[in-house]
C-alpha cells in the first residue's frame, strides 16, 4: 500500500534503515523493483542522502526509518532540509496504534520531536487515511516553499489491507500557496531598481528553487544592477559575469559587502535575510532608501528587514513580471559600476601561497580547472564550505550543495552520495574537513557497495578550523577543544572500507592526486594535509556590521 | 467563512527613503503596532525602550482543522518564535471538523504581524484573522464560589447564581476583560472560596 503509493508519486530511490516498527513495509519491498532502496549505515546518513539527492535532481528525497531511535536519528537531517527548503518525505514506523502512549519498546513521540523541523507531519493510525496522506505529503513537500514532510505510520496500519483510494483530488484548506504576482508591486520594484543611483540585487536559494536564473539575468542586465548571491544562492548568477558581486554575507567578498553597504536600493530575492547575510542587523545596508523583498513565504517579509516594497510570490514569476517594467535606467549607473570595479580591485580574494604549506585554495583551484562547470560539488560545514563557495567560479545553477541554514557538520559525504544517485551523469566531488567527515564516515560503505563515482576531497587541517579561527580572532586566541590530531589514518580507514585513497601534503602532488582520482572508477578519497593555520577571509567579526569585514593579510 | 485580505504584494505607505530613518526606533528591538516603518528590524522598534506604553498584544481568531496535533503545532510556533500567550480559548466552530481558537498574544521582539504570518504557515491553520484594534465583542467568563450570603453587589453587576451549597454560593459572570477584572475585584470582598476564569472569545461587531 505504502510502496504502491510511492511508485505512483514517481519515487525512484528510498534511503532507509529497517527496524521492528517498519518491518511490514520492508517485507514487500522486493515486490516493487522500480523502487531502489539504499541501505544506509545510520539514519542521519539517509536523511542527508535524500537531501543531496533532492538538491541535485529536484525530485523529493524519500527516507525510511523505524520508530524510536531510528526516527530520532533523522532529526538533524530533517532540520538541515527544513532550514534550506529541501523537499523530502520521511516515512517512519510507529508502534502499533493500540500501544501508542504506553511507552512501548522503541516508542517515541516522533511527531512532537520533529514538528519544529518539518514543513508538515502526519501520524497515521488508520489505513483509510494513508493514500490521502501520502499524496498530500508529496504535494506539500514539493510546492510553494519546499520542505520536509514526515509521515509516522503505526505498524498495524502498515500491514492492513485497503482498497485503492482515489487520490487525484486534493483538498488541504489550510495550505496556502502564494504564486500570483502583484503587477503593481512588480512595476514599482522594477522602477525603483532601475531608477536607483546605486542598486544591488541579492539572490538566494529561492531563485534556484524556482528556476529563475534566466529572469534574474534579464532583470540585472536590463537595470544594469549588480548581483550578489547568498551562500545557498550560489549558481543563481554566474560568478564571472561583469555584474556579479559573487557571495554576500559575513564571509562574502569585499566588493560585494562594499556594494551592499553603499547601495541605495537593495532587492532581495528568494532569501530569508538571516543573520549570516546581514551581520549586525542595525548596520546592515545603512544607505538603503528602498528595500525590496521578493519571497514566496509571506512570513519572511519583515521577519528581519522590513521592506518598502514586498512581493509575496514565486521568484521566477516576480522577476519575469519586473523585466518589461524596467524602462529608464539611472544616468549615474556607469559611475556606480565603476566604483564596484574599483572595490573589486582593492579587495580581491587572496590567500597565503608561499609558506611551503599546502593551501586549501590551491587544491580547490586545481579542482575547478578540471571540473569547470560540469561537476557538482558538495561541501561540508566550516572553513571547507566557505573556501569551496568562494574559490570556484560557479556559472551554472545547482552545482554547489551545502548545508547553509542549519550548518550541519557531517552533511557532505552522505549528501554527495545522494547527489550522485540523483545525477549519475555528472561528476560529484565531496569537499569536507576531517572533523565533519568522521561524523558520518560510516556511509563510505554505501559508496563502496554501489561503487558510486564520488571523489572525496578532505581538507585536513588537524583541527576544527572554523572554531579555531573564531577563537584566534574573536576569543583572544584561547584555543579550546579544537585539536584533532588524534584522527584515523584516512588512507588506512579507506582501505578498511574498501576504497582507494591517497595522502597529499605538497603543492606538487595536488595535480597527480587528482589525475589518480579521475582515472579511478568509483569512490576515491584524497587526504589533503593542508596548512593548519589557513583561514577564511574576508570575515566580519562577530557582532559587527558588514562594513567592518577583515581581509586576508597581504602576502609578499 | 471569514475572508482574509492578504494581497500578494504590499507597497509600504511610507515614501521610500524617509520611512526607515524616521520610524520609531529602539535599541532594544521590538516593534510598534502596524503600520510598520520599513528598514531593518532594530531600526523600527517600539517607541519606548522600556516597553511601558507599547501594546504588544495582538488579538487573533484562528480557524483550525481538528486534529491530534493542531494545538501542539500552534503552541509550538508560539514558543519557538518568542511569542507569549496572554489568553486563549478553544471551541468548536460552525464548520464541522474545524475549531475556533481565540488568542491574545504578545509578539515579543518580532514584528507584530509575524504572529499571524507564522501561524498562517501551519497546514493545520485554515485562516487567521487579526482583530487587534477592531470594534469587537470580547467576552470572558468567570465562575466563582463566595462565602458571603449578601450578594447584591455581584447580582447588580449581572452575576447569575448557579448553585448554593454549604461552602457558599456559586455565581457566574461574563463581560469584557475590564468588566471581568472589576468583577473579580468585587469578589474579593465576598470571601472567595474558589474562582475560575475562561480565556477570551472575540468576535468582530456586525456593521
Amino acid at each position: 500500500m505504502i510502496l504502491e503509493a510511492l511508485e505512483r508519486e514517481g519515487v525512484e530511490y528510498i534511503f532507509g534503515y529497517p527496524g521492528g516498527a517498519n518491518l511490514p513495509i520492508y517485507q514487500h519491498l522486493h515486490e516493487h523493483p522500480k523502487l531502489k532502496h539504499i541501505l544506509v549505515r545510520h539514519e542521519q546518513g539517509a536523511a542527508h542522502m535524500a537531501d543531496g539527492y533532492a538538491r541535485a535532481c529536484g525530485k523529493p528525497g524519500v527516507v525510511f526509518a523505524t520508530s524510536g531511535p531510528g526516527a530520532l536519528n533523522l532529526v538533524t537531517g530533517l532540520c538541515t532540509a527544513y532550514m534550506d527548503s529541501v523537499p523530502m518525505i520521511a516515512i517512519t514506523g510507529q508502534v502499533v496504534s493500540t500501544q501508542v502512549g504506553r511507552d512501548a519498546f522503541q516508542e517515541s513521540d516522533v511527531i512532537g520531536a520533529t514538528s519544529s523541523v518539518t514543513k508538515h507531519s502526519y501520524l497515521v493510525t488508520k489505513i483509510d487515511q494513508l493514500p490521502r496522506v501520502i499524496h498530500e505529503a508529496f504535494h506539500i513537500a514539493t510546492t510553494g516553499r519546499p520542505g520536509p514532510v514526515l509521515i509516522d505510520i503505526c505498524k498495524d496500519v502498515q500491514q492492513a489491507d485497503a482498497e485503492r483510494v482515489n487520490t487525484e483530488y486534493l483538498e488541504i484548506p489550510g495550505y496556502k500557496l502564494n504564486g500570483h504576482v502583484n503587477l503593481d508591486g512588480a512595476r514599482q520594484a522594477a522602477q525603483a531598481l532601475a531608477g536607483a543611483e546605486r542598486p544591488v540585487i541579492l539572490a538566494g536559494h529561492g531563485v534556484l528553487l524556482s528556476h529563475a536564473e534566466r529572469e534574474l539575468m534579464q532583470l540585472a542586465e536590463a537595470a544594469a544592477a549588480p548581483v550578489g548571491t547568498t551562500l545557498l544562492g550560489i549558481g543563481a548568477f554566474p560568478v564571472k559575469h561583469p555584474l556579479s558581486l559573487h557571495m554576500t554575507g559575513f564571509m562574502g567578498t569585499g566588493w560585494c559587502l562594499k556594494a551592499v553597504q553603499n547601495a541605495d536600493v537593495l532587492m532581495m530575492v528568494g532569501m530569508r535575510v538571516d543573520d549570516r547575510v546581514t551581520a549586525k542587523l542595525s548596520e546592515f545596508a545603512p544607505n538603503v532608501k528602498t528595500f525590496i523583498h521578493v519571497d514566496i513565504d509571506e512570513s519572511e517579509m519583515g521577519k528581519n528587514v522590513r521592506p518598502h516594497i514586498e512581493l509575496v510570490a514565486d521568484a521566477r514569476l516576480a522577476l519575469e513580471a519586473m523585466v518589461p517594467q524596467v524602462t529608464k535606467v539611472d544616468a549615474g549607473r556607469a559611475k556606480w559600476l565603476g566604483q564596484i570595479d574599483k572595490w573589486r580591485e582593492e579587495h580581491p580574494l587572496r590567500y597565503k601561497q608561499s609558506n611551503g604549506q599546502l593551501q586549501p585554495q590551491d587544491v580547490l583551484i586545481d579542482m575547478y580547472k578540471r571540473a569547470r562547470s560540469e561537476a557538482i560539488i558538495v561541501a561540508d560545514v566550516g572553513q571547507n564550505q566557505i573556501w569551496a563557495a568562494l574559490w570556484w567560479n560557479y556559472d551554472r545553477p545547482g552545482l554547489f550543495i551545502n548545508s547553509g541554514g542549519s550548518g550541519t557538520m557531517g552533511f557532505a559525504l552522505p549528501a554527495a552520495l545522494g547527489a550522485k544517485f540523483g545525477r549519475p551523469d555528472l561528476p560529484v566531488w565531496c569537499v569536507a574537513g576531517e572533523g565533519g567527515f568522521v561524523m558520518t564516515a560510516q556511509e563510505l560503505s554505501v559508496a563502496v557497495e554501489h561503487q558510486l563515482d564520488v571523489k572525496i576531497v578532505l581538507l585536513n587541517n588537524r583541527s576544527l578550523g572554523m572554531v579555531r579561527q573564531f577563537q584566534d580572532d574573536f576569543y583572544g586566541g584561547v584555543r579550546s577543544q579544537v585539536d584533532l590530531t588524534h584522527m584515523p589514518d584516512f588512507v588506512k580507514l579507506c582501505e578498511a572500507y574498501g576504497l582507494p585513497a591517497m595522502r597529499v601534503d605538497k603543492f606538487e602532488d595536488i595535480a597527480p592526486s587528482f589525475d589518480a582520482a579521475e582515472r579511478t572508477k568509483g569512490p576515491f578519497l584524497i587526504d589533503f594535509r593542508i596548512d593548519p593555520e589557513a583561514n577564511v577571509y574576508p570575515i566580519v567579526p562577530l557582532g559587527k556590521g558588514l562594513g567592518e569585514f577583515r581581509e586576508a593579510p597581504e602576502y609578499a | 467563512m471569514l475572508e482574509i485580505k492578504r494581497p500578494s504584494a504590499v507597497v509600504s505607505p511610507h515614501p521610500a527613503g524617509t520611512a526607515s530613518r524616521s520610524g520609531p526606533t529602539s535599541p532594544h528591538g521590538g516593534e510598534v503596532n502596524s503600520p510598520h516603518p520599513a528598514g531593518t528590524a532594530s531600526r523600527s522598534g517600539p517607541t519606548s525602550p522600556h516597553g511601558g506604553e507599547v501594546n504588544r498584544v495582538r488579538v487573533l481568531s484562528l480557524l483550525v482543522v481538528d486534529g491530534q496535533n493542531t494545538l501542539t503545532k500552534v503552541s509550538g510556533v508560539i514558543r519557538r518564535r518568542g511569542f507569549h500567550v496572554r489568553g486563549i480559548s478553544v471551541g468548536p466552530s460552525r464548520q464541522p471538523g474545524h475549531s475556533r481558537i481565540t488568542l491574545q498574544i504578545d509578539h515579543g521582539h518580532a514584528e507584530a504581524d509575524q504572529v499571524r504570518k507564522q501561524l498562517e504557515r501551519l497546514v493545520e491553520v485554515v485562516e487567521v484573522e487579526d482583530l487587534t484594534g477592531d470594534d469587537v465583542h470580547n467576552r470572558e467568563l468567570v465562575v466563582a464560589t463566595v462565602a458571603a450570603s449578601e450578594l447584591d453587589a455581584l447580582l447588580k453587576r449581572g452575576a447569575k447564581v448557579l448553585s448554593t451549597g454549604s461552602d457558599g454560593t456559586t455565581v457566574e459572570f461574563s463581560g469584557d476583560a475590564d468588566q471581568v477584572a472589576d468583577f473579580v475585584n468585587e469578589l474579593a470582598r465576598h470571601g472567595v472560596v474558589d474562582v475560575v476564569r475562561s480565556g477570551p472569545v472575540v468576535m468582530r461587531k456586525s456593521e
